[in-house]
């Protein structure tokens, strides 16, 4: 309750929050909003903003770009926020598992942990979605599985923190089970900082969907902001609007989530939020 | 109260009607409220109290050191002669660390880690003596502190980081850092609470032998009367941010006409054995035989680990309710000692037999099974609570995870926590919301709730105030005897083994030295070592003998 009451005085926090809740609203709304299937060809191509009804203007087949960038936050907060989701299943369970048992277990862990860092992101990102088919559910699945390695980091180092605490020792005298001294005292405590990074993969794994729809690998039938980039880039000099409106889309989105996330940390770190009390 | 000395022009400290307010929303509107005292030349003036009397906030005044938004709003501080709050920067730079000089409790946080311990009294030197002196002078000045604070061969401590030394050694460190530009006034704020006994008689020593040589004024804040009844000229008891009590130390110490003075100086423990009926010996409940530990610490890839031996050959037996106090100094494997026995920290070799089991052989779920004989406390009782967890779960959890239903579970929590002296609805409340010494007690209750045979309590109250201390050793005194519990009482502070214990076991490098009934032990030690504990042990022989009187010119 206090963290709650401390993130609503957090000015920056609180502008991503809003902004957050400004690109939901439009996410969700966007069927009523734009009741025309943003793929339709609604109006003379090349249409500059503000003419023929369409007030980002029309893109080289005279699809409307409002329609796109509000279907695509869908398509992006979806992804988003799923591959994180994805990303944190892995990356909390290795890293709990490594920092909880360490010896051997977190030996090999890490050596793997290791491996998935020293790859590029985007290029294995590539290498996974050109072999499995581009669909909603693989790209989702790929974003989560090269972003989990922070995470995994992250984890072992804070179960590391804690397990060597009094209070886990306590446990242990008093015969709890290791999943229940790891679910009810362990993971409890190391969550504000997983929760925080957590809240920045966002940003990122929506970076990593918009440069797959780029690179014409994000999934044929859904409209994303990466793929209208993508479209409209040749064009950029005759018709800038094509590119620029779902770019900042992607900029606004990813600094709300940021800003957002940024606050979060301020308010859960007890150091800092002391330090402002 | 009469305060004479105030007007003296020679002190070298003065405080008067000093009031320091607290920021709005704390639990008192002033830290510390019309305060008086002084300091004169070669003069020792202890600041005593418990934690959050406000003692540290004095000394941080004093160096104009005080946090963002706490501020003096009445009164002054005057360091000969000079108010401290009306200086600007500069004069204040001077003043630190050159008239006026300061020594802390944790000596490791206050030496820079980085910088050899030579180069930082250096510093000192070079900050405040104009014109600067020629660098083979200051090395001669840095060789001539490490000499005097008693420190074995200067030249290499000089090169030396701080990590690689002692916390005693550290703290020598500290005083010569602090005493390098001949303050006329030392302020030393708890600087012995996080060394040993024998370590802590050194360094009172040494600060009082500095004291006399050069006629510095030293303020020294503790919450012992045991180092108050050692050093103190004069005494100034602070309770809540007022003075309750200003005198000399004979008359603070044996005629305290405050009451809460006197409830401070009667909660010291004295180091007076009581007589207590052996009891029967059958067989022994835990015997502990020939236990060995060896740490070893990686340096680097080509040197050899370090190895230190943290337990050589230990056996002891314990039979029901007895006490067995576990003394030594830091490094002696004590705490290491107890938790082998808890199966925390796997010993190398020996056998640990609670009833018919030896536990070093038992795994997994048989281990947990065995683990409910045995219960531990420990020291520190703000990080061995978990910050998320109520503290009924806290309670009801270990009888829960062998089986107890957690309606019947939960009420025998507040039983418990009505038993060792919170209300029953203290349950439903998170341990932040509890003092230090409650939530020590809330320790206790949380391992009496499987009905230990043996309770370990690792130096269960070493971080409390002393009048808290008396109370949660007096609870633990009532439930061993009601429980007929065996304890295994690990402290460093040979008082408190005097007042609980059975029988004490003298632990030095690993090895038992001295082993016997405390009464024996006490009166009639047998090894070198354990004679230099217990003369060590502050204030007793100012406890000890009611007609004993410092000599106002050489410490014991």
């Amino acid at each position: 309750m206090d963290a709650v009451k401390a993130f609503l005085r957090h000015p920056s926090g609180m502008a991503g929050f809003v902004l957050l809740i400004i690109v939901l609203i439009v996410a969700i709304t966007a069927p009523v909003l734009f009741p025309v299937s943003p793929w339709e060809m609604s109006g003379t191509p090349f249409t500059p903003p503000g003419e023929d009804g369409m007030w980002l203007g029309g893109d080289t087949l005279g699809r409307d770009v409002a329609a796109g960038v509000a279907h695509g936050a869908r398509v992006s907060l979806l992804i988003g926020i799923a591959s994180a989701l994805a990303a944190m299943t892995i990356g909390v369970m290795i890293g709990a598992i490594s920092g909880y048992f360490g010896g051997k277990v977190d030996l090999v862990l890490m050596r793997v942990t290791e491996l998935f860092q020293t790859v590029p992101a985007f290029i294995l990102a590539i290498l996974l979605v050109a072999t499995f088919s581009p669909s909603l559910l693989t790209i989702i699945l790929t974003i989560g599985a090269v972003s989990w390695p922070p995470l995994a980091r992250l984890t072992r180092a804070e179960f590391l923190r804690l397990r060597g605490r009094e209070f886990v020792e306590a446990a242990l005298c008093q015969g709890e089970s290791t999943a229940r001294i790891v679910l009810g005292h362990i993971l409890p405590n190391a969550i504000s900082p997983i929760l925080v990074v957590v809240s920045l993969t966002v940003a990122t794994a929506i970076l990593l969907e918009s440069a797959l729809s780029f690179m014409g690998l994000g999934d044929p039938n859904l409209m994303s902001w990466g793929f209208m980039i993508g479209a409209g880039r040749t064009v950029i000099r005759q018709a800038w609007w094509m590119s620029v409106f779902p770019g900042l889309a992607i900029l606004v989105t990813v600094l709300a989530i940021n800003l957002f996330g940024e606050g979060l940390s301020d308010v859960l770190n007890p150091r800092v939020s002391r330090r402002r009390a | 109260m009469t305060n004479p000395s105030v007007q003296d022009k020679a002190s070298v400290l003065s405080v008067e009607k000093l009031s320091i307010a607290l920021p709005e929303g704390g639990d008192r509107p002033f830290a510390v409220e019309d305060v008086s005292f002084a300091i004169g030349r070669n003069e020792v003036v202890c600041l005593v109290g418990e934690s959050g009397s406000g003692k540290s906030m004095i000394a941080h005044a004093i160096l104009s050191l005080l946090p963002k938004g706490v501020d003096i709003v009445s009164g002054a501080v005057k360091v000969v002669g000079q108010d401290t709050a009306a200086l600007d920067r500069r004069a204040l730079r001077r003043l630190r660390g050159g008239k006026a000089a300061m020594i802390f409790q944790e000596p490791l946080s206050s030496l820079n880690p980085l910088k050899r311990v030579g180069e930082q009294i250096e510093e000192t030197i070079l900050t405040h003596q104009q014109p600067v002196p020629p660098a083979a002078a200051i090395k001669a000045r840095v060789q001539e502190l490490l000499t005097q604070v008693g420190l074995p061969n200067p030249s290499l401590l000089a090169n030396s980081y701080p990590f690689e030394l002692s916390g005693g050694q550290r703290q020598r460190v500290m005083i010569a850092i602090a005493t390098a530009n001949q303050p006329e006034l030392l302020i030393a704020d708890e600087p012995t609470t996080a060394l040993d006994v024998t370590t802590q008689r050194q360094i009172l020593r040494l600060i009082d032998d500095l004291r006399r040589e050069r006629g510095m004024g030293v303020l020294l804040i503790t919450h012992d009367f045991g180092v108050v009844a050692d050093v103190a000229d004069r005494v100034v008891v602070l309770r809540h941010g007022k003075v309750v009590e200003h005198g000399s130390v004979e008359q603070v110490l044996r005629n305290p006409r405050d009451p809460y003075t006197r409830e401070l100086i009667d909660a010291v423990p004295k180091a007076h054995v009581k007589s207590r009926e052996s009891a029967s010996h059958a067989t022994p409940l835990l015997d502990v035989v020939e236990l060995r530990k060896t740490f070893r610490v990686k340096r680097g890839w080509l040197q050899p680990p370090r190895e230190v031996v943290a337990a050589d050959g230990i056996s002891l037996t314990l039979h029901q309710g007895e006490t067995l106090a576990v003394v030594g100094e830091s490094g002696s494997g004590k705490s290491t000692l107890g938790r082998m026995i808890m199966r925390l920290t796997e010993p190398d070799s020996g056998a640990i037999r609670l009833g018919d089991q030896d536990l070093r052989l038992l795994r997994g779920e048989a281990l947990r099974q065995a683990r409910r004989g045995l219960q531990i406390i420990f020291q520190d009782p703000f990080s061995s609570l978990d910050p998320r967890q109520k503290v009924g779960d806290a309670v009801a959890r270990g009888p829960m995870a062998y089986g107890t239903a957690r309606d019947e579970a939960m009420a025998q929590a507040r039983q418990l926590l009505a038993r060792v002296g919170l209300t029953p609805s203290a349950a439903d409340r998170y341990p932040h919301e509890f003092s230090g010494g409650q939530r020590q007690r809330i320790c206790i209750a949380r391992a009496l709730a499987l009905r230990p045979k043996v309770l370990i309590a690792d130096e269960a109250v070493s971080a409390l105030d002393v009048s808290v201390q008396a109370q949660v050793l007096a609870l633990l005194a009532e439930l061993r005897r009601e429980m007929q519990l065996a304890m295994i009482f690990i402290t460093h502070d040979l008082r408190i083994a005097a007042e609980i214990a059975d029988r004490v076991i003298v632990l030095q490098h690993g090895r038992i030295v001295e082993e016997g009934p405390t009464a024996a032990v006490f009166t009639n030690p047998r090894e070198a070592y354990t004679r230099d504990l217990l003369d060590a042990i502050p204030g007793r022989r100012f406890f000890d003998q009611p007609n004993f009187a410092r000599q106002r010119e050489a410490l014991a």
